[in-house]
C-alpha cells in the first residue's frame, strides 16, 4: 500500500463531502442543524483504534460496506449526547431505560440514513457500487470497531498493522450533540482509493507507519521524562499522526483556556509545536516542581518553561536520530490563552504555503486524569514529506 | 468552504457556528459564533433594518489564485456582502465591527511586511472602505486570542478573551 499526499487530499476532500451529507441528512431527518467541524485522515495501528474506543466509553452503531470498497462505518457518541439526539428524534422516549431497545433502534435508523449516505460519495468517485449491511448497536465497547469484520478484509496482520480511519466530528450546537463518524477501509480498498487518485511518486505507507512509531516513541520519552522530573506517574494515552485540511487545525481544540509554551523548531522537517495544559494540570506542574512558590505567577511561567523544554526535548531528540538530521529547537514561549487561539497563528503561518497540514498529536496524562497534557506538532509538510522519504524502506 | 445559512423557516433562533476559514449569514435574528481568533480576523457585518447580519473568519489577507476564497480576508467578505444582500441587506446601510489580527508570537518567518495579523487588519479595512463600509467598532490587534459571538438582533459583538475578559463592541 502506498501513500501520497495528492491521494490524501481526495480521501480528506470526500471524506468531508461525505460527512457533510451525512450531516445534512440528519438536519433534514430530525430538524437538528448539524455541522462538520473537523475532518481527519489518521494513520494508526489497529490497536491504536480499539484502544480509543474502548477508552472513550462511546455508544456506537456500526455498520460495514462491501462491493467495490470494503469495511466499516462507525458513528460513535458519548452516552450523554446519545441520550440527546435520541431525546430530539423521539421526545419522550427515555434513552436511558433498561431495555432501551426503542433508543437503540432510533440511533441505528440514524446511522443507516447518515452512514449510507457517507458512503455514496465514495461509491460515486470510484464509479462502483458498495453495499451496507444492516446496522449493529454496540452499547459498552468490549468489542471495537474492527473485531466485527475481521472476516471481512482485516484479518492479515497483527494489531500493529497500520490502518487508515477517517474521523469526522459532527456537532449540532443547538442541542449539544457532538459525535464521530469513522470510516475504516480494509487496507486493500485503500489501495483502490490510492490507485484511482492516480499519483505516481507515492511512498510506501511503511513510511508513514514509521514515521507514526517515532512519534509514538518521542511521545512515550516526553511521558517518562515529565514522569522522572515531577514524580506524577503518566503514561501516553494517544499519540497519532493525522492530514488535516489546515483550518481544521486549530478547530481540533476548543476555546477552553489553556497554558503551556509554543515553540519553533528547524531542520528536516521545521515547524512548530505546542505543548497545552489544562488549567488544574498547570497547577499541579508548579507546585510538583516549586512547592510553596507555585502561587508566584512569574515561578509559575518558568515552571511551564521548563517543563516545556523537557517535554520538548523528549518529544524531539528521538527525531533527529530516526531521521539521521539535526533539529533545533527555539526557546520556548509561555501562552496562557483560549487553546484553539494559541494553534491558530501556528496553522495559519503554515497557511500561506500548504493547503493541508500533518498534525502529530500525542496526549500524555495520569490514570485518573487529573494531569493532562497534548502536544500538538505541525512540520512543514513539503519537509515532512522529505523526512519521509528518508524513512522509506529502500532509503 | 461551507457555508451555513440558516434556515429561514425555522423559527427558533438558535446559534450559528462559524469555522475557521468560513462564513455565515443570518437572516432569522439567529447568533453567529467562532472561536480562536488569533492572528486570523473576524469580521462581523449588520444591517439594523432588516437584521440581517454575517459573520466571516479569515485566516489570512489576500486571495491568491486558486485559493479558497472563505480563507482569505478580502474575498471573504465579499462573498460575505453578496450573500447578506441575497438574504434582504441594503449594503448601503450595513456597518462592520472587527476583532482578532492579533501576533502572539514572533517567529522567524515573518517577514518584512508586518505580521499576519497587522496583515489581516489592514486588508480588511481596505476591503470595507472599498465597499463603503464604516467600521463602527473595533477590537484588534494585541497578543492575545479571542472568541466571538455576533447578536443578529441588536448587532452587539460579544468578545471573549482569556487576557482581557469579555466585552461588547
Amino acid at each position: 500500500m502506498n501513500l501520497d499526499v495528492r491521494s490524501l487530499r481526495t480521501f480528506s476532500r470526500l471524506a468531508h463531502s461525505g460527512a457533510e451529507k451525512a450531516a445534512g441528512s440528519l438536519t433534514t431527518l430530525a430538524g437538528i442543524d448539524t455541522y462538520v467541524n473537523v475532518t481527519k485522515v489518521e494513520l494508526g495501528t489497529k490497536s491504536d483504534v480499539e484502544t480509543e474506543f474502548a477508552e472513550r466509553d462511546l455508544v456506537s452503531v456500526h455498520i460495514g460496506f462491501n462491493g467495490g470498497l470494503d469495511g466499516r462505518t462507525v458513528l460513535a457518541f458519548s452516552p450523554e449526547s446519545a441520550e440527546r439526539l435520541v431525546d430530539a428524534l423521539m421526545p419522550g422516549i427515555d434513552a436511558t431505560d433498561a431495555d432501551g431497545e426503542l433508543a437503540a433502534s432510533s440511533l441505528k435508523e440514524v446511522a443507516n440514513i447518515m452512514l449510507g449516505g457517507f458512503i455514496d460519495g465514495w461509491a460515486d468517485y470510484l464509479d462502483t457500487s458498495v453495499d451496507i449491511t444492516t446496522p449493529t448497536y454496540v452499547e459498552d465497547d468490549d468489542s471495537g470497531p474492527l473485531k466485527e469484520i475481521e472476516a471481512s478484509g482485516f484479518e492479515h496482520g497483527g494489531t500493529d498493522e497500520h490502518v487508515l480511519v477517517f474521523r469526522n466530528q459532527l456537532e449540532a450546537a443547538d442541542n449539544a450533540i457532538e459525535f464521530d463518524l469513522y470510516m475504516v477501509p480494509t487496507p486493500d480498498s485503500i489501495g483502490t482509493i490510492v490507485e484511482a487518485s492516480g499519483e505516481d511518486d507515492a511512498l510506501p505507507v511503511e513510511s508513514f507507519a514509521a514515521f507514526s512509531e517515532m512519534v509514538n516513541d518521542g511521545a512515550n520519552q516526553a511521558s517518562a521524562d515529565i514522569t522522572s522530573m515531577t514524580g506524577i506517574d503518566t503514561t501516553v494515552e494517544v499519540s497519532r499522526l493525522s492530514f488535516v485540511p489546515i483550518e481544521g487545525v486549530p478547530m481540533s481544540l476548543t476555546d477552553a483556556v489553556r497554558r503551556g509554551v509554543v515553540l519553533e523548531f528547524s531542520g528536516t522537517p521545521s515547524g512548530y509545536i505546542a505543548i497545552l495544559f489544562d488549567e488544574p494540570s498547570a497547577e499541579n506542574i508548579a507546585s510538583s516542581l516549586l512547592p510553596g512558590m507555585e502561587g508566584d505567577e512569574a515561578m509559575r511561567q518558568s515552571a511551564i518553561q521548563e517543563i516545556g523544554n523537557i517535554v520538548t526535548s523528549g518529544f524531539l531528540d528521538g527525531w533527529a536520530n530516526a531521521l539521521e538530521t539535526t533539529i533545533d529547537i527555539s526557546p520556548p514561549k509561555h501562552v496562557h490563552d483560549l487553546g484553539s487561539a494559541i494553534i491558530d497563528p501556528l496553522a495559519t503561518d503554515l497557511a500561506q504555503s500548504q493547503e493541508y497540514a500533518f498534525l502529530i498529536d500525542s496526549t500524555i496524562r495520569t490514570d485518573d486524569d487529573e494531569f493532562t497534557c497534548d502536544i500538538y506538532a505541525l512540520p512543514d509538510e513539503t519537509e515532512l514529506r522529505k523526512a519521509l522519504e528518508q524513512l522509506s524502506p529502500a532509503a | 468552504m461551507q457555508v451555513y445559512t440558516t434556515d429561514t423557516s425555522s423559527p427558533q433562533s438558535g446559534r450559528t457556528k462559524v469555522g475557521i476559514a468560513d462564513y455565515a449569514v443570518s437572516s432569522d435574528q439567529s447568533t453567529l459564533t467562532t472561536s480562536g481568533l488569533g492572528s486570523c480576523i473576524g469580521v462581523a457585518l449588520y444591517d439594523p433594518d432588516t437584521c440581517v447580519s454575517g459573520l466571516a473568519h479569515a485566516m489570512l489577507p489576500e486571495i491568491e489564485p486558486g485559493g479558497e476564497p472563505a480563507k482569505f480576508a478580502d474575498s471573504s467578505i465579499e462573498l460575505l456582502l453578496s450573500e447578506m444582500e441575497a438574504a434582504g441587506a441594503n449594503i448601503d446601510r450595513v456597518v462592520a465591527k472587527i476583532a482578532g489580527g492579533s501576533t502572539m508570537f514572533d517567529f522567524t518567518s515573518a517577514n518584512g511586511d508586518g505580521s499576519i495579523g497587522d496583515r489581516n487588519v489592514e486588508t480588511t479595512r481596505e476591503t470595507l472602505a472599498r465597499f463603503g463600509i464604516e467600521i463602527v467598532a473595533e477590537d484588534i490587534g494585541g497578543s492575545h486570542g479571542r472568541s466571538l459571538e455576533l447578536d443578529a438582533q441588536t448587532g452587539d459583538l460579544r468578545v471573549r478573551s482569556a487576557k482581557t475578559g469579555n466585552s461588547v463592541l
